[in-house]
């Protein structure tokens, strides 16, 4: 009887595993799968991954689609802008099939043809946006005057806006610009112009190199002269404190005047009487009043 | 089995004949009993190869993920397999899904710069630009000034998420690449040519790094940037102005350096000779304050002698200070009194200097 329950546990395996094969489907991490029933889909798509019920072919049939995000980016074309400047943008996108049961009949499940929908959509909006901006939307320093983020959301939205509506089942997940260029005639005029503003910043170098140079210059002059008729000034005033100090002398001169000024005139004489003077005598000047009269003891009666 | 079965009920049945169907039927019961354990080593094989065919290995350049049911097992970094042998179970109970991916990512942005082929650019050289920009083949970025450069970027960056990257996305990679393309465009409109690329060339890379951050973020893509490199460069065909450019700016930086050097020079001399006025005004004070208290001195020391006998006093120093100054003196004349005591007259022609010609020596004469 063991032989026999051997028998059947694996007969009974083989019935499972055959019924599983027949009742049971996956879905990948990256798909999304409709069941339809006789035809007619049934409630609702199944987004999570796993291993799930179904009634055999005839009855039940399931279609699978990828749910990751494709790229997509649309081809180059010129466009005006607001400002009629023609400018060339290339956007991309990121999408993802957000509604598999509206998806699948309008595209049958493929994904090309669903991006040359996306495409032309893309088109319209990208233009239609682009025209009510001016270049200086697209391109600018000052950040509260650039609007590129405010562009590729408009554009999105615009977007969006027409798969809802014709209910494609097709969210956009992302939009940007990949590219933004001028037509080949105007970059010519562009190199013109650059070449202009180069020169012109050359010549202000030039200007304000020499200027700045200068500048420097004669402020360093001045600097000088400035620091040197401080120091004469300052030199002035140390003599000045030395002749304040030599006033004390003359307290001490006042003790005797006249000496005072007789030693001065003998200073004044002496220094006075150098290598290149010539002098002229008489008698009456010491000490060659020796030649005309000698001392006597006698107090003497001659002049 | 029901064979063996059935034959061992016969065998009751009829026990009538024993020898010939003994012999026959132990025969075939050796036959089955013998195929019927090669088919159960066959089987054994069989659920052995089973088994044995979830092995699979992980290349060095790839990770794999299992998917059980369609559901990746593991979750994050866990989930991700790297090089060796693993095992999981057979389809379709277990899904090896192999992901080129290494540890860091590489992307370039190449939608800035005009074409090149690999080969240039190894080799460095360029081909001859022409005047213009065909939009179709030369990409370029606009500036916020609206002038035309080139830029390129490379980004470095690894998968944090994996399963949002392979699953998430048809081709991540693309994706990310976009972002990259993206911030470039973005950024670059948003700085001045001269920023780009002289003035604020650190900046600008930062800011294209932290726009594609943004961007991975907003969109989810599951990764972590490490480093983004930024290259750009003036369009080949105003490269000489350009040029000038750089010039120009290294002459001006040249005359401001040679304009700081004479200030040096200049304020330093300047204050050399004022610090020397000063020491020579101080060395005047000293000097002349020392000759005054010396002066000051001697007459304290003089004034005794010269109260005890003024006229005396006088006369002695009188007599001995020309004494001093006569030994000095060159020229020395002497008049001595005229005969009728009246003064005598003395005409001088006082043109001394210089005194090298031989007609001018007139010299004083003395008269009557």
């Amino acid at each position: 009887m063991k032989r026999n329950l051997l028998t059947l546990v694996i007969g009974a395996m083989l019935v499972v595993i055959f019924a599983l094969l027949l009742f049971v489907f996956q879905v990948r991490q990256s798909e999304v799968a409709i069941v339809t029933t006789f035809g007619k889909p049934t409630a609702n798509p199944i987004t999570e991954p796993g291993a799930y019920f179904k009634w055999p072919w005839p009855i039940q049939n399931v279609y699978k689609f990828d749910k990751r995000v494709q790229n997509f980016e649309d081809k180059f074309n010129e466009t005006p802008t607001a400002d009629s400047v023609m400018i060339i943008v290339t956007i991309y996108t990121g999408w993802e099939i957000s509604d598999a049961r509206e998806f699948y009949p309008k595209f049958l499940g493929s994904v090309p043809a669903a991006q040359r929908t996306l495409e032309s959509i893309m088109r319209n909006a990208k233009n239609a946006v682009v025209a009510s901006h001016n270049l200086s939307d697209f391109v600018n320093s000052d950040p509260q005057q650039l609007k590129f983020d405010q562009i590729q959301d408009e554009i999105k939205s615009h977007v969006q806006a027409e798969l809802s509506t014709n209910d494609y089942g097709i969210k956009l997940d992302f939009l940007g610009f990949k590219k933004i260029e001028l037509p080949e005639s105007v970059s010519a005029t562009v190199f013109t112009r650059m070449t202009a503003e180069r020169q012109q910043i050359i010549n202000s170098l030039q200007y304000d190199g020499e200027r700045q140079a200068s500048e420097i210059k004669s402020a360093a002059d001045r600097q000088a002269v400035g620091v040197i008729n401080n120091a004469t000034a300052d030199a002035i005033r140390i003599k000045g404190e030395g002749e304040a100090a030599s006033i004390s002398a003359l307290k001490i001169y006042e003790q005797n005047p006249e000496l005072a000024i007789y030693l001065q005139s003998l200073d004044t004489l002496q220094k006075s009487l150098n290598q290149k003077t010539t002098l002229i005598f008489d008698e009456r000047t010491p000490p060659f009043n020796l030649f005309s009269h000698l001392p006597t003891n006698s107090p003497s009666s001659n002049p | 089995m029901s064979d063996k079965h059935d034959h061992h009920d016969h065998d009751a049945h009829e026990p009538s004949s024993p020898e010939a169907q003994d012999a026959g039927s132990q025969a075939l019961s050796e036959a089955l009993r013998s195929s019927f354990a090669i088919v159960k080593i066959v089987m054994g094989l069989m659920v052995l190869a089973f088994f044995s065919s979830g092995f699979f290995t992980v290349g060095p350049q790839e990770k794999a993920v299992i998917l059980r049911f369609g559901k990746p097992v593991g979750e994050g970094q866990k989930a991700l397999l790297n090089a060796g042998l693993h095992w999981s179970f057979p389809y379709p109970i277990d899904e090896v899904v192999k992901i080129p991916i290494t540890e860091q990512q590489i992307v370039s942005s190449t939608v800035g710069w005009y074409f090149t082929t690999p080969e240039q650019e190894l080799s460095g050289e360029e081909i001859p630009a022409g005047t213009t920009l065909n939009p179709a083949v030369d990409g370029y970025v606009l500036t916020a000034d609206h002038n035309i450069i080139h830029a390129r970027a490379t980004l470095r960056y690894h998968i944090d998420d994996p399963i949002r990257y392979v699953f998430g996305f048809a081709s991540a990679s693309n994706t990310v690449q976009n972002a990259l393309n993206n911030a470039l465009l973005f950024t670059a409109a948003s700085f001045n040519v001269d920023d780009i690329l002289f003035n604020r060339v650190d900046e600008f890379r930062e800011a294209v790094q932290q726009r594609v951050t943004d961007l991975a973020e907003q969109e989810q893509l599951g990764i972590v940037i490490e480093q983004c490199d930024v290259e750009s460069r003036p369009p080949r065909q105003l490269q000489s102005v350009f040029d000038q450019v750089t010039d120009a700016r290294v002459n001006r930086d040249k005359a401001l350096i040679d304009a700081h050097s004479y200030e040096n020079q200049v304020t330093n001399g300047a204050s050399a000779t004022a610090v020397s006025i000063i020491d020579r005004a101080e060395a005047d004070r000293t000097n002349y304050v020392a000759s005054i208290t010396a002066e000051a001195r001697r007459f304290s020391d003089l004034l005794p002698q010269y109260e005890s006998n003024p006229a005396l006093f006088a006369q002695v120093t009188f007599v001995k200070a020309m004494g001093e100054a006569l030994t000095n003196v060159q020229d020395k004349i002497y008049l001595s009194q005229r005969a009728d005591g009246q003064p005598r007259q003395l005409r001088l022609l006082l043109n001394r200097e210089p005194p090298a010609p031989k007609q001018e020596t007139s010299p004083e004469t003395p008269e009557d």
